[in-house]
């Protein structure tokens, strides 16, 4: 049982810089909450505060109900996985699995059974008796999961431990890392700016921007139902292309192109009749057909899919995801069609809902 | 009793990934007190006496001794059965030395203005002899920890490969 309760939560440096404004957050028991956004936006800072390695300048942090914003580190029970993986390298893995238990003077027989279990987890009973530098990437930051598994803490904090590995061994400890969420049934923060982890890794996602929270909620109402520019441009890869257009009679008036609403999305922006707002259209909810025209820049085959980047109207970029393998060239012409449209708000940057 | 033996077991287990500290530990103790001992000869020359025998071939000995004993201690770390024969007979060779150089200069007598002195004097010879002894004692029981361990060791790996 460990749920975590974040209120008001702020953090102003010494020298008056705040990085994270009015952080509210319950985390409930057995929960994988993920902080996503791009650098500097305070994510890490937050994680930070949870763990203890920073102050909490405004606000409360409760775990279980019990107010722990003034507890140093060592006394909250939460273990850190951190991006260098912070091993000892004159250690074995064993004894770098064992070490935070070695220093609280637990049995040795004990430490020895916990150090073996997470091994055990972890796959990673054949490396104990190496040295970390024998070890590749994913296989050191599985030791680093271990050290915290052996510990059993309440909270799992982890802090962009998938950022020095490739592209392939990010995969892998990714899922890795699920099937340890899933195994262990424990309350883990993690933090990452990549939003193909959080989308796949989150029971919610909290993403912030310049120390604000700008959203949280599932992975899906995140892509599907973003709150604002940001999260819409953030969330989804290759991003949201985002277009600025008029509200006209029933229509949508670009820079050089139209785009026709339907019944629902013309009572949805009865309101900005005559207004401008930003329209919002992810890659992969366009496809070919009627009303758009675009120029074909380049032509990217994935595969599966193919990314057109192109230009529509007066020289607006565009991406389009298209299934299959296509061979556009540049010049081509394509005719596309937008088949889900976000529309949002130019002055407060909100969703229209 | 079945917890007893399930500790047992564990214990033994944990040697498979615990290193051999003890044995490691008596190394270190063992330089030591060499250490000691030829600090305590070489700074009471009485009259150049020392440089009357095998003084080269002593410093010499103590050099390589100090080599040996550190990487035999890395040996018995991990539980490697050879470096215990090794740390036996550099053990044997401790107590031999009590008979060379601090028998010789406790008994060898030296003119200093016309007065004669004994070289070692008791205090001194003592503590060299002690120094050497515990050095001795020391690096025969991390020989032997070592053979203990590592036996033990050798039937529990075995014994799984054989379960496996």
């Amino acid at each position: 049982m460990a749920e975590l309760s974040l209120q008001h939560i702020d953090k102003i440096y010494d020298n008056n810089v705040q990085a994270v404004f009015d952080f509210n957050l319950e985390v409930k028991d057995g929960e994988l909450i993920v902080l996503v956004g791009p650098s500097g936006c305070g994510k890490s800072t937050t994680l930070r505060m949870v763990a203890g390695l920073e102050d909490i300048s405004k606000g409360k942090l409760l775990l279980d109900g019990k107010d722990i914003t003034q507890a140093p580190a060592k006394d909250r029970d939460m273990a850190m996985v951190f991006q260098n993986y912070a091993l000892y390298g004159h250690m074995t893995i064993y004894e770098n699995m064992a070490f935070s238990l070695t220093l609280r003077k637990e049995n040795p027989n004990v430490i020895h059974k916990k150090v073996l279990a997470a091994a055990e987890i972890l796959d990673l009973t054949s490396q104990l008796n190496k040295k970390p530098a024998q070890l590749s990437g994913g296989q050191r930051q599985r030791v680093a999961m271990g050290r915290s598994i052996v510990r059993n803490p309440k909270v799992f904090l982890f802090d962009e431990p998938l950022s020095n590995l490739d592209a392939k061994l990010r995969g892998a400890t990714r899922r890795e890392i699920l099937l340890l969420h899933k195994r262990l049934k424990a309350t883990m923060l993690y933090v990452t700016h990549d939003q193909t982890e959080a989308l796949t890794l989150a029971d919610r996602i909290v993403c912030m921007s310049m120390g604000h929270v700008q959203q949280v909620g599932t992975p899906l109402e995140l892509y599907d139902r973003p709150n604002n520019i940001f999260v819409a441009s953030f969330i989804g890869l290759p991003p949201m292309n985002m277009l600025d257009v008029a509200v006209e009679d029933g229509q949508l008036h670009g820079k050089g192109f139209t785009v026709a609403l339907s019944e629902d999305q013309r009572a949805l922006l009865a309101p900005y009749k005559g207004k401008r707002v930003t329209l919002g259209v992810r890659p992969e909810d366009i496809s070919e057909g009627q009303g758009l025209e675009m120029k074909v820049v380049t032509n990217e085959n994935l595969g599966m899919n193919t990314l057109v980047h192109g230009l529509i109207g007066d020289n607006l970029r565009v991406t389009a995801k298209l299934r299959g393998w296509a061979n556009y060239r540049n010049g081509d012409r394509v005719t596309l069609q937008c088949n889900k449209m976000h529309f949002f708000d130019q002055e407060t940057e909100n969703a229209i809902r | 009793m079945t917890q007893a033996m399930d500790d047992r077991q564990i214990r033994l287990d944990r040697m498979r990934y615990v290193k051999n500290k003890a044995s490691s530990r008596l190394c270190y103790l063992g330089i030591l007190l060499n250490v000691l001992y030829f600090v305590s000869i070489y700074k009471s020359d009485v009259a150049s006496w020392y440089y009357q025998i095998l003084v080269g071939g002593s410093i010499v000995y103590n050099l390589l001794f100090m080599l040996v004993v550190f990487l035999a201690s890395e040996g018995v770390k991990n539980y490697q059965k050879g470096y215990s024969y090794l740390l036996f007979a550099v053990g044997a060779m401790q107590v031999a030395r009590i008979f060379i150089l601090p028998s010789q200069a406790h008994k060898a007598v030296v003119k200093i203005s016309g007065t004669e002195t004994v070289v070692m004097q008791n205090p001194q010879y003592w503590f060299v002899v002690a120094c050497l002894a515990l050095s001795a004692a020391c690096l025969i029981a991390a020989g032997y920890i070592n053979l203990h361990k590592s036996r033990i060791l050798e039937a529990h790996i075995s014994a799984l490969k054989t379960a496996s």
